[in-house]
């Protein structure tokens, strides 16, 4: 029972968590308009973190939220406005709750919490703007009760009697809190009724055979009463008003909290069934499974596994020219493929996830400068491997930081330069081959190509008669420690600098790109891999060695023409049909003998948007290739990406063709 | 069979650091030490795959039980001259922190020899033998037999060349 619980209790951590995460963004939203839907949405959210809180032990967490969650019942109600105010304390109030829930349960910390100044500020600030006293605001507001005058407040009688199932205890349901959160509602007599329970010969210790009986005197209303017992469904329920004059008595309700007495006239209508609540707290369990990151890198790495012992029974197959047993190697190979396929698509997240924790990013930040930021965001439902979106989100913060910190002018230069004077940041992804390409760009005034090229030359990283174009000029703010310069006010950062923001797009087989116009404002652009794990492969051979091209970037092959060949170095251009596409001979790139073979062909990739051939010794075939990265002594080195295991057990590298790419382009400008 | 290394002029002072189990290996004509607890197997020989651009100190890749560890040649670091394999050649594969980080990579041995136990304290500071050895990689020299073992300083030794080149 203790492990059922605890994995229970687990569940609704990650289920808070989540839910406080999209509540941030629902706060955020309210500042581009409201409207009911909204304000619902986030009163679902405060009322089942409090409802499932005090279920799990966070009595703290459901009774901080239970203020947060009045004073949204009084904007349901239209008796308070939506302003920034609210909108600021409430994203405050948010990160408290986050701040309990970490705290793991009813512990010292979040005593400590909940005793802190910020909690006590955030409840005066709370009920400043709900306009009451600090007093009140402990009073669940309803519209019958708002009505009332201030202060007056009714204490009515309840009975109640609780009964849960068998199975509850097993379950993880907990009486104990329950009983204790009932008592904190007002004075509140509880009674064991331990009838049923059998002798100790007959007891099931994980059975539940006890019922309680309450009398509680509360000025709360009845769903206040009915919201303690939101999550125990799997109890029967009587909640009956006990009148002063009549002691009226009971109308059974047999599992509410559905249906409400008409007798009772103070009793107050929710303004949606709670029944209904119920299943959307659980849909997310209904329809998904939640599995441990870990457990899917296991999966990957079995996958890996099986992808290159897949790839040696292909050879032996092949090898041996038995048909049946070909034709068997061949089934395999294409449910490991679409093994490979259905597991890499449960990796893949939309970037959207990420996108999300930046709004409010920019508004703090916003806040903090002083100045005035609007954030776009475009193709949030870009798709990316996890491990990439995961490792992320801090290199992209580190940009934004950027970008509003040093990129966007402020309010009155701004003006002064006939801009706005809100300053824009856009997030974009879109996808683009094998790549998913993430951009963040500012309006502000663009990067001083002056002054980084004079530090540089300070710097010791450009000689000081040297005339760099400026693209690679631009390269030098990733340039390990040059942010950090305080005189390059236009480009320096915080604490970490872009070089961070370099390696680890670098750690990903990714590539930083930089495009900034004087006055218009800077893009920086991150070129991604869709996926770390496995790709398609495309085999090449160059003397005795194998190398891999990813298939995604491979257009066509053709022969290598005598022709070409025989040139003088300088032509690095192969007509193919009505265009010139630039070519590189491998031999070259990686510094080997030159090939001597007679018959060589041509891949043609495409990569950095444009076309570029690969001269090869010979086309060996496709497979599926497991990327490994480079250790650290390789990992920097230009036009690899990473290295995979063959069939036959050897080591083949994998080429980086945008790397390539580049490499031809400068050579292009060089020659031209 | 376990030896006992013995420094060279005094012997082990009673009550020092608890001794440690050292890897005794072969690499051209010379005799190198390496503490076993950074020792994952010893391999035979098998196909590398020569890596484009690396640093001579470590030319290739090679496949161990799936997983592709970088072939470091330490005779690069410690400015000695590069032989012939031999026949008893083996492959060294380490598991050790680089740069912080744990790393699995494998060195070149002519012959692997044994393990034996051994005392750093007892250890004589390289200096005495003179620039033979560049000293940051190396902890110090013991009696082995008739003739010296030299411990490797796995710290220095496996360190990258300082930082990455800047690519356009």
């Amino acid at each position: 029972m203790t492990t059922d619980l605890s994995a229970a209790v687990e569940t609704f951590v990650q289920e808070a968590r989540e839910q406080l995460e999209g509540l941030e963004a629902m706060l955020l939203d309210l500042e581009t308009g409201t409207d009911r839907d909204r304000v619902d949405a986030i009163f679902r959210v405060l009322h089942t973190v409090k409802g499932s809180g005090s279920m799990f032990g966070f009595g703290a967490l459901a009774r901080f939220t239970h203020h947060f969650e009045d004073a949204f019942d009084g904007v349901r109600e239209g008796r308070m406005q939506i302003d920034n105010r609210l909108i600021d304390v409430s994203l405050r109030a948010r990160d408290h709750m986050t701040a309990l829930l970490d705290c793991g349960g009813d512990n010292p910390e979040a005593a400590r919490l909940e005793a802190s100044d910020e909690a006590a500020s955030l409840l005066a600030t709370l009920a400043a703007i709900m306009g009451k006293g600090p007093a009140s605001a402990e009073s669940k507001s309803s519209p019958a009760r708002a009505a009332l005058p201030q202060r007056e407040v009714v204490f009515r009688r309840w009975s109640i009697r609780f009964h849960p199932d068998a199975a509850a205890l097993r379950n993880g349901m907990r009486p104990d809190l329950l009983m204790a959160e009932l008592a904190a509602l007002g004075e509140a007599e509880i009674r064991l009724d331990a009838s049923e329970l059998p002798v100790l010969a007959e007891l099931d210790p994980e059975r539940s055979y006890l019922a309680w009986d309450i009398i509680l005197a509360t000025a709360q209303p009845r769903d206040a009463i009915e919201a303690i017992f939101l999550f125990a469904d799997d109890a029967a329920l009587e909640i009956t008003e006990i009148f002063q004059e009549t002691q009226e008595t009971a109308d059974t309700v047999p599992t509410v909290p559905t249906q409400q007495p008409k007798a009772q006239k103070t009793a107050v209508v929710p303004q949606e069934p709670p029944a209904a609540r119920v299943p959307q707290a659980n849909a997310g369990s209904s329809e998904n499974v939640r599995v441990p990151a870990g457990k899917l890198d296991d999966i990957m790495d079995q996958l890996g596994e099986l992808v290159i012992a897949q790839a040696r029974l292909h050879q032996i197959a092949a090898a041996t020219k038995n048909a049946d047993l070909e034709s068997i190697v061949e089934e395999v190979e294409r449910l490991v493929t679409g093994l490979r396929d259905a597991t890499l698509s449960v990796r893949m997240l939309p970037i959207e996830s990420v996108f999300g924790k930046f709004r409010r990013v920019v508004r703090d930040l916003s806040v903090e400068l002083g100045k005035d930021v609007a954030l776009a965001v475009e193709g949030g439902e870009t798709e990316l491997d996890k491990t990439v979106i995961d490792r992320l989100s801090e290199p992209l913060v580190h940009m934004i930081r950027n970008s509003m910190d040093h990129g966007l002018e402020d309010a009155a230069r701004r003006q002064a330069s006939g801009k706005p004077a809100r300053g824009k940041v856009t997030l974009s992804a879109r996808q683009e081959g094998g790549e998913v390409l993430i951009s963040i760009e500012d309006d502000g005034a663009g990067l001083d190509t002056d002054a980084i090229c004079k530090r540089a030359i300070e710097r010791g990283l450009l000689a000081a008669d040297a005339q760099p174009n400026p693209a690679e000029i631009h390269q030098m703010i990733f340039a390990p420690g040059f942010s950090t310069a305080s005189t390059l006010s236009s480009v320096s950062g915080r604490g970490v600098g872009m070089d961070a923001v370099r390696s680890a797009v670098e750690a990903l087989r990714g590539q930083t790109e930089i495009v900034t116009v004087p006055g218009r404002g800077t893009r920086v652009t991150l070129r991604l891999p869709v996926t770390l794990a496995i790709i398609d492969g495309f085999l090449v051979r160059l003397g005795q060695s194998v190398f891999v091209i990813p298939l995604a970037a491979v257009e066509e092959c053709v022969e290598f023409e005598e022709a070409e060949r025989g040139r003088e170095s300088g032509r690095t251009m192969l007509q193919l049909r009505e265009h010139l596409v630039p070519f590189l001979d491998l031999d070259e790139v990686f510094s080997r003998p030159r090939s001597t073979e007679a018959r060589r062909r041509v891949v043609i990739v495409k990569a950095d948007g444009q076309r570029l051939g690969l001269v090869v010794d010979d086309i060996l075939g496709q497979n599926q290739t497991v990327i490994k990265t480079l250790s650290i002594y390789h990992r920097h080195i230009a036009g690899l990406a990473g290295a995979t295991i063959l069939g036959d057990g050897a080591v083949a590298l994998i080429i980086d063709v945008a790397t390539l790419a580049r490499r031809a382009r400068v050579a292009q400008r060089q020659i031209a | 069979m376990q030896n006992t290394l013995q420094a060279r002029d005094k012997p082990a002072p009673a009550g020092g650091p608890e001794p440690e189990m050292m890897l005794i290996f072969r690499l051209s004509g010379e005799i190198f030490a390496l503490p076993v607890s950074e020792v994952h197997e010893i391999l035979d020989p098998m196909p590398t795959t020569p890596v484009p651009g690396a640093p001579a100190f470590a030319p290739a890749l090679i496949n161990v039980r799936g997983a592709i560890a970088p072939l470091i040649d330490i005779r690069q670091r410690l400015r000695m001259q590069a032989m012939p394999a031999s026949e008893q050649a083996r492959i060294i594969v380490l598991e050790l922190s680089v740069n912080g980080a744990a790393t699995r990579l494998a060195i070149i041995a002519d012959a692997v020899e044994e393990v034996i136990e051994t005392d750093r304290a007892a250890l004589k500071p390289v200096p005495e033998l003179g620039a033979r050895w560049p000293e940051q990689y190396v902890t110090g020299v013991a009696r082995y037999g008739d003739s010296l073992v030299i411990l490797l300083n796995t710290d220095t030794l496996f360190r990258p060349d300082a930082g990455p080149t800047f690519q356009v």
